[in-house]
């Protein structure tokens, strides 16, 4: 059984206007899945729609086995972990640890103390335990709010826009905490560059899913690409328009590793090539 | 920093709960000094019998000095409720006479006083928990815990924009007569408002993904340790000894 | 205007939570069946709005400010329900975070601000606007046409000037009864509070609307009063859901809390007030001044109960009217 299913998921504004239309997938365990899109694609609302806050929908959401229904968003919110963009939408309690414990406290879960131990350290937070959130720094802010979903161990985590605003460094310890966790993850993002660090697979949404599958089959869909409005990674596209001007590489490479073999097994042929003439 | 002119006077909002951290009091069940300082405050608001009232004037006092709440602040906090006290003092003091009008400025500054420690000395969440717990409505209760939050954020908000505007020219109007000026101000408030209604929305969602099932009540169970109790005994007793000498009076 | 403890005579600060709690009861009784959990969010950051724009300053000229109390706002975005429960909750914050406004003198600060003050406000616009409906010229209020515009101008002014005299009249009655040991002489407390808030209200006017005017242009779906068409139903049940009939109520229910102020003055009055103080066997202290006045504080009294009284009555009337309107349109 998929952790997260989707079938046939529409929604519309109130005004009438569709926000997505005929979204069918299925995730599981240990994914980690990265929905991108241009603005306005639904991204955010896909989220809404599967923590149970907007109604009414068309079609089928089911989260680790129980179905999303009038009366049963608590009982589906309990298996999700959610990181809002603003990680004040979601930080509460005047101390750092009395906010990380705030959401096993309200589900009466067991052994709270530890629970806020290992959320803390494995975010690295422990040192910030008595602080005030409040003044904390955008990216120290985060990992607070991650810290206080961790804590509750929700089997899927939702992630909007996890790597936005950060410094470079704060973005790469994120991606750096994200990667070591073994959890079933789908994130929103821009940030085709995390995305090529932390996800397995992808799927475009523009109201409607455009595509699902690999980063790197994505790159070479340039005509995907445009209609959805996105921009690849700059190294994709320095590869891009070399493989364009006729150097022989196999496919368009989306990380940073991936770049490195790539380059240094075109370059190792064109040597062998030059030496064979 | 948020820095909010209340009436007159400069508060801190993010300032406020430090101090009831920081002091002794505020380890005290919430529910504990509700009821203490309003039992006292109810009494001493009924004193007409001036050495009663500075008996309780002087307990008000030494109840802020034992508080440990910085000095500083309470001075500052009463000197924005100065303004209407003493427009009653020196009224009832033109009117009946030199006696009745010092009566109602210590009357009115013994219940101030107890008041404004009661505020600085107590956590704001623990408050409205307590008031739930004494038996306020739910919905009271939890648009409490809200709205704070949200006054919190939305006067960060203000200042920023206040200063946006300083740094586009334009600082307060000059009088009712400027219409472009209270134009301005009201649009000011009008996009605090629109920007804070987004927010809303994202901050329940950030609570309920959290579990949080809005009844205060059910969150953080204390019971009344000793030194509740004996924090009303207290007040109670003291209560108890001015309302029998005012009524005393009377015989 | 928020009163601390120990100004008011206590009977007055009880009347006061009694009146208070009585109409919040009634008030969370409909809230609880009309609104969901849902719905909270909003309200509080429209409480939270209200709050800070209270912090606001506005000039009124020579370098003094003024304050809002956005009680009209409030009744005119969100209905006077709403307001009322969201002022109070506004109170209690005022009152217990920041000790502005005392716990004894709970009762009469939300009478005055979170009762009288947006039931006033809504009232007094939703009785007016029908008869301004025929201005419409582009002003520069954009999509708010000039008669709307005029009649939340009204009902914010009316709000802040009612509320403001139930203010004077209770300081006014706890002098008169106890004496001089509680409030402040009529004599003093009824020009001085009216007349200063004659002047905060023109300011609290031309606010409320240009934060409607703004909020309206912005995003017309916060407003649930101004946009809402008055459809009209045939019948009584049409007349007794009408936001005109209600608004009538509100005007009533804002009378009828003057009331027993008014009859505790009269009957007590110049009698009482020899009576109070040898009961308390305390000596009248020597007055500094005395009142210009030969009646002195009935007179003021009874001008201004009959000045409420007139307006009360010339609004029923127009909410009286406007229901025959509806009536017969209907037909």
């Amino acid at each position: 059984m998929s952790i997260l299913e989707i079938d046939g998921l529409s929604f519309s504004y109130e005004d009438g206007t569709p926000a997505i239309e005929g979204i069918s997938f299925k995730v599981e365990s240990g994914e980690k899945v990265a929905i991108i899109g241009p603005n306005g694609a639904g991204k955010s609302t896909l989220f809404s729609l599967i923590a149970g806050f907007r109604t009414p929908f068309t079609g089928k959401v089911i989260v680790n086995g129980d179905a999303l229904d009038d009366g049963s968003e608590d009982k589906v919110r309990r298996h999700l972990g959610m990181l809002f963009q603003d990680p004040d939408d979601q930080i509460f309690m005047p101390t750092v640890e009395e906010d990380v414990a705030f959401g096993p406290q309200n589900l009466a879960l067991d052994d709270i103390q530890g629970r806020v131990m290992n959320a803390l350290r494995s975010t690295g937070t422990e040192a910030l335990a008595k602080r005030v959130p409040h003044r904390l720094s955008h990216g120290m802010k985060k990992r607070v709010a991650i810290a206080g979903v961790l804590a509750m161990e929700p089997a899927i985590l939702l992630l909007d826009e996890p790597t936005s605003g950060l410094d470079p460094r704060a973005r790469s310890d994120l991606i750096g905490l994200l990667n070591g966790m073994k959890r079933t993850m789908l994130m929103a993002t821009h940030d085709l560059e995390a995305v090529a660090d932390l996800a397995d697979r992808v799927i475009v949404i523009n109201r409607s899913i455009m595509f699902d599958g690999t980063l790197a089959d994505l790159a070479h869909r340039k005509d995907m690409l445009e209609q959805a409005g996105i921009e690849l990674p700059s190294l994709s596209k320095l590869f891009s328009r070399l493989k364009d001007m006729g150097y022989d590489f196999r496919h368009i490479p989306v990380s940073l590793d991936n770049a490195t073999s790539e380059t240094a097994r075109v370059i190792d042929e064109m040597g062998r090539k030059r030496q064979g003439r | 920093m948020i820095v909010g002119h209340v009436r007159g006077h400069h508060t801190r909002t993010d300032e406020l709960d430090e101090h009831a951290r920081a002091s002794w009091m505020g380890r005290l069940d919430a529910r504990a000094k509700i009821i203490g300082v309003v039992v006292f405050v109810t009494v001493a608001a009924m004193l007409t019998v001036t050495e009663l009232i500075f008996a309780a004037l002087a307990l008000s006092v030494i109840f802020a000095a034992f508080s440990q709440v910085p000095a500083r602040h309470l001075l500052k906090a009463y000197a924005g409720a100065l303004p209407f006290i003493l427009i009653a003092s020196v009224s009832v003091f033109l009117f009946a006479g030199i006696d009745r009008g010092i009566g109602m400025w210590a009357r009115t500054s013994a219940c101030v006083i107890a008041l404004l420690v009661l505020a600085s000395a107590t956590e704001s969440l623990q408050l409205f928990a307590g008031l739930r717990r004494l038996g306020v409505p739910k919905i009271i209760s939890t648009l409490l815990m809200l709205t704070y939050k949200y006054i919190v954020l939305m006067a960060d908000e203000l200042v920023r924009m206040k200063t946006a505007r300083k740094a586009r020219g334009f600082s307060g109007g000059r009088s009712l007569f400027d219409l472009r000026g209270l134009k301005i101000i009201g649009y000011t408030a009008g996009m605090v408002f629109v920007r804070a209604s987004d927010r809303a929305e994202k901050g329940y969602e950030g609570l309920k993904m959290r579990g949080f099932n809005f009844d205060l009540k059910t969150w953080r169970q204390t019971r009344l340790a000793a030194a509740d109790l004996a924090f009303i005994a207290w007040f109670a007793v003291v209560s108890g000894a001015l309302i029998t000498f005012q009524l005393g009076a009377f015989a | 205007m928020h009163i601390p403890d120990g100004l008011m005579d206590p009977m007055v600060s009880a009347i006061g939570w009694i009146e208070f709690m009585v109409v919040i009861a009634v008030a969370l009784l409909i809230s609880g069946k009309k609104f969901k959990e849902k719905d909270l969010p909003r309200i509080a950051v429209l409480s939270a709005g209200i709050f800070v724009a209270q912090m606001l300053n506005f000039p009124i000229g020579g370098g003094t400010t003024g304050h809002l109390v956005g009680a009209a706002l409030f009744a005119i975005m969100a209905g006077p329900v709403i307001a009322m429960v969201g002022m109070t909750v506004i109170l209690v914050i005022q009152a217990l975070m920041f000790g502005d406004g005392g716990i004894t003198a709970f009762g009469l600060n939300a009478t005055n601000m979170a009762i009288i003050a947006p039931l006033t406000g809504w009232g007094v616009y939703t009785l007016v606007k029908p008869f301004l409906a025929g201005l419409k010229t582009e002003t520069k209020h954009g999509k708010m046409n000039l008669g709307t515009a005029i009649a939340i101008g009204v009902g914010a002014w009316a709000s802040v000037f009612v509320s403001a005299s139930a203010c004077a009249a209770e300081m006014a009655v706890s002098y008169a009864i106890s004496g001089g040991a509680y409030g402040i002489a009529a004599t003093v407390s009824i020009p001085a509070m009216l007349g200063y808030h004659v002047i905060i209200a023109i300011g609290e006017a031309m606010i409320t609307v240009a934060v409607a005017a703004y909020v309206l242009s912005v995003s017309p779906n916060a407003f649930r009063s101004i946009s809402e068409k008055n459809v009209a139903v045939p019948g009584l049940k049409g007349i007794m859901s009408s936001k005109i009939a209600h608004a009538t109520v509100a005007v009533l229910i804002v009378f009828a809390l003057a009331l027993p102020l008014y009859f505790m003055y009269s009957s007590e009055g110049a009698d009482g007030l020899e009576k109070t103080m040898e009961d308390a066997g305390v000596d009248e202290g020597d007055a500094v001044l005395t009142s210009p006045f030969e009646y002195g504080e009935t007179y003021f009294a009874a001008l201004f109960a009959g000045i409420l009284g007139f307006v009360a009555t010339a609004l029923v009337g127009l909410g009286l009217m406007n229901i025959f309107k509806i009536g017969r349109a209907a037909e």
